[in-house]
């Protein structure tokens, strides 16, 4: 439906990512690289279940559990991968630490580990609403627009970019949700964020039934806000012990 | 929540810490191909017809009755006879350019150069703006554009040749102006021959660099040997100086002691510091010592730029200050100091003369061939011919590739050729992303599903 009709739905997608971008990424040009290295990264954990569920596909339309099994396996992955990226970056972490040293500056501080989380997360959530949405995105830019059976309410590429958003959210400030929670080894957070990809991810199956996205959709942009909430008040706290431990120090 | 607001906009007793300024040396040239990148994906999308439509579009228009477009038929013979020739020419024209540069011929050097890059803009320029005119259906009568043509090509060309005399961005614009005008020409050859045109390039440049018979390592020997310049095309980023940030010509005539260290120093002193602790014995600190002492104007003569300064005398000079100033400035830092990477010219008969291959000037300021950027956007604009999906793919593949690249620079600081690893990972990636990658996510899109 028009070049105004796909901005508007890539707009929708990712929006909030380049508002995340131009405010707080693209100031410091680590992040910049941080985000890109951790797209990249998505983007092989993708690739890697991709090439898993290859021979399973394509999916008769009629069996939801094949779809649901494709879901847990794909989230369970992720959620493994995710531990292998907090290795790598405690490595860097490392590394950089030891730079400053070298060059007698000031350390990693709280702030900047946690920009460095966000980052991280920005890009989690970009690979995923970046190729499952706005690869898809280019029919909208000619003249028709497109539904499918089960969503007839809304276009294709509406629905499509409203859970583009909710993930793009979720994946953002998990990231940095987990990573307080394996720098804290704090359990209860630690399950917290696996718990919230899988439930989101299986409410998307409500999508299969027939209107079901009118359902699935809301659900899950409300999902996204609890992550957000979530998200701010381990940040708040954990900000406001430093802040506190460095008063006592000082 | 008081205390909680006062808590999260940052402590401010922390200074600026290591984060602030780490990489960006390396954004700095990340934005330029970029763009470049996004700008050939745009205009490739807004005029070729699509070589072979992908399983979504096919849908849509096998579902509106629409017909799709055929696959061009070229075969895979041809394409890698193309290939085969197109090097054998590239190899040709290098040796002779290595050639001309021994019997000391630079005016009819740069005088091809010019010429060239002139000829890119005018012709190549004027092909894409009559395309885009008739496709946007822009009025603009043919008066108008044969004043206004000749004029915009001389003055990019200008730009570009001449960075001394005009604004540094609009110098870096009319390089990316001509590594777009160029992707875009190649983008236009049959599939089966760009790809094979691409791998053959990337073989190429690993041979040419590396192997000591290579057309480009001769010529980087007689360089360095004579500790003159390779007058050519090459993009360079904008040198990182907290201070001087706005003067761009500051780094020129004198430089700064115990300035930036840039990431490219970074990654390799880490390495180093690694490899150090994990081999037992400190042999980096030796090597960067033999590089101060003994190497200085071997060193730094190779450092100054390259960016094709017409102006010889001027760039002699600034050379001749630069060198006392480099040595302080090494002592000063003290530390992993990498050694001037040359560039690699590459000349691609026909077409204009340019530098492949990265490399740092003195101030620490990546380089980058126009060559490279050219590739680059042809693997891009290639995929984007099939779907958006491998573009993100190829994209991130050939990053990737640069920042790897940079990593080994670092690592073994000596000549590298920018092109393999990218052009690698983008292959691979294109080839993983349309067979595996683009039936999973259509499947799980489709049907509204994502996680």
């Amino acid at each position: 439906m028009t070049v105004a009709a796909g901005l508007g739905y890539a707009l929708i997608a990712l929006g909030p990512a380049f508002s995340l971008f131009a405010g707080v990424v693209a100031r410091k040009p680590f992040l910049v690289l941080t985000l890109l290295s951790s797209t990249l990264f998505w983007l092989i954990s993708l690739i890697v279940l991709s090439g898993i569920w290859r021979g399973f596909l394509p999916i008769k339309s009629g069996t939801w559990w094949a779809y649901a099994i494709l879901i847990i396996t794909s989230v369970a992955l992720q959620e493994g991968t995710r531990l292998v990226f907090w290795r790598l970056y405690k490595k860097m972490e490392e590394m950089l630490d030891a730079f400053a040293d070298r060059i007698s500056k000031p350390r990693l501080s709280l702030t900047d580990k946690m920009l460095i989380s966000l980052a991280g997360g920005l890009g989690h959530g970009v690979a995923h609403a970046v190729f499952f949405c706005l690869s898809l995105l280019t029919p909208a830019f000619g003249r028709a627009t497109f539904y499918v059976e089960r969503c007839s309410k809304m276009p294709f590429f509406l629905a499509s970019a409203l859970i583009a958003l909710g993930f793009l959210v979720i994946h953002t400030f998990s990231m940095i949700i987990a990573f307080n929670a394996y720098d804290e080894k704090k359990k209860c957070d630690q399950i917290v964020v696996p718990v919230v990809h899988l439930a989101a991810a299986v409410m998307t199956l409500v999508n299969l039934a027939p209107g079901g996205c009118l359902i699935g959709t809301p659900l899950l942009l409300v999902m996204a806000a609890l992550t957000l909430q979530y998200c701010w008040r381990v940040a708040c706290r954990r900000l406001t012990e430093h802040q506190h431990r460095q008063l006592n120090n000082n | 929540m008081a205390d909680a607001a006062a808590a999260v906009p940052g402590d401010p007793r922390d200074g600026p810490t290591v984060l602030d300024s780490l990489g960006e040396d390396i954004t700095r040239i990340v934005y330029p191909v970029t763009t470049c990148m996004l700008l050939v994906v745009l205009l490739v999308s807004l005029l070729s017809s699509p070589s072979a439509p992908s399983p979504l579009a096919a849908s849509i228009a096998a579902t509106t009755g629409g017909g799709g477009v055929s696959g061009g038929g070229d075969d895979i013979p041809t394409a890698l006879v193309t290939a085969l020739t197109f090097v054998v020419a590239v190899t040709a024209a290098t040796f002779l350019l290595a050639l001309l540069f021994y019997l000391r011929c630079t005016p009819c050097l740069r005088a091809y150069l010019g010429f060239s890059a002139l000829s890119v803009l005018l012709v190549l320029g004027g092909q894409v703006a009559l395309l885009l005119l008739s496709r946007l259906r822009l009025p603009l009568d043919a008066v108008s554009f044969a004043l206004l043509l000749p004029n915009a090509a001389g003055a990019l060309a200008l730009a570009a040749l001449a960075p001394a005399s005009v604004p540094i961005a609009l110098h870096q614009a009319a390089l990316v102006a001509i590594a777009v005008l160029t992707a875009f020409w190649f983008t236009l050859l049959p599939e089966w021959t760009t790809w094979a045109l691409l791998v053959a390039m990337a073989i190429y440049d690993l041979a040419a660099v590396l192997l000591p018979g290579g057309p480009l390592r001769v010529l980087l020997r007689l360089a360095i040997e004579r500790n003159e310049e390779i007058p050519a095309l090459v993009y360079e980023a904008r040198p990182v100086d907290p201070r001087h940030g706005r003067n761009w010509r500051l780094w020129r005539e004198g430089g700064q002691p115990g300035a930036s260290s840039t990431t490219v120093e970074v990654i390799g002193e880490v390495l180093g510091r690694n490899l150090d602790c994990n081999s037992g014995y400190s042999s980096s600190p030796q090597v960067h010592e033999v590089a101060t002492s003994a190497g200085d104007a071997n060193n730094s003569r190779p450092r100054a730029t390259l960016a094709a300064a017409l102006s010889s005398a001027d760039s002699s000079i600034a050379q001749a200050e630069e060198v006392p100033v480099l040595q302080e400035h090494r002592v000063a830092v003290a530390e992993m100091r990498v050694p001037l990477i040359q560039p690699h010219p590459e000349r691609y008969g026909e077409e204009e003369e340019d530098e492949d291959g990265i490399g740092l000037s003195s101030s620490g300021a990546i380089k980058l061939g126009l060559g490279d950027f050219i590739f680059y956007s042809v693997l891009v604009g290639r995929a984007a011919m099939y779907d958006y999906m491998t573009v993100y793919a190829c994209y991130l593949a050939i990053i990737a590739g640069l920042g790897i690249t940079l990593l080994l620079l670092a690592f073994f600081r000596k000549a590298l050729p920018a092109l393999p690893v990218s052009i690698t990972l983008g292959v691979v990636f294109y080839v993983l992303t349309r067979t595996l990658l683009e039936e999973f996510v259509v499947q799980c899109s489709t049907n509204l599903l994502m996680f």
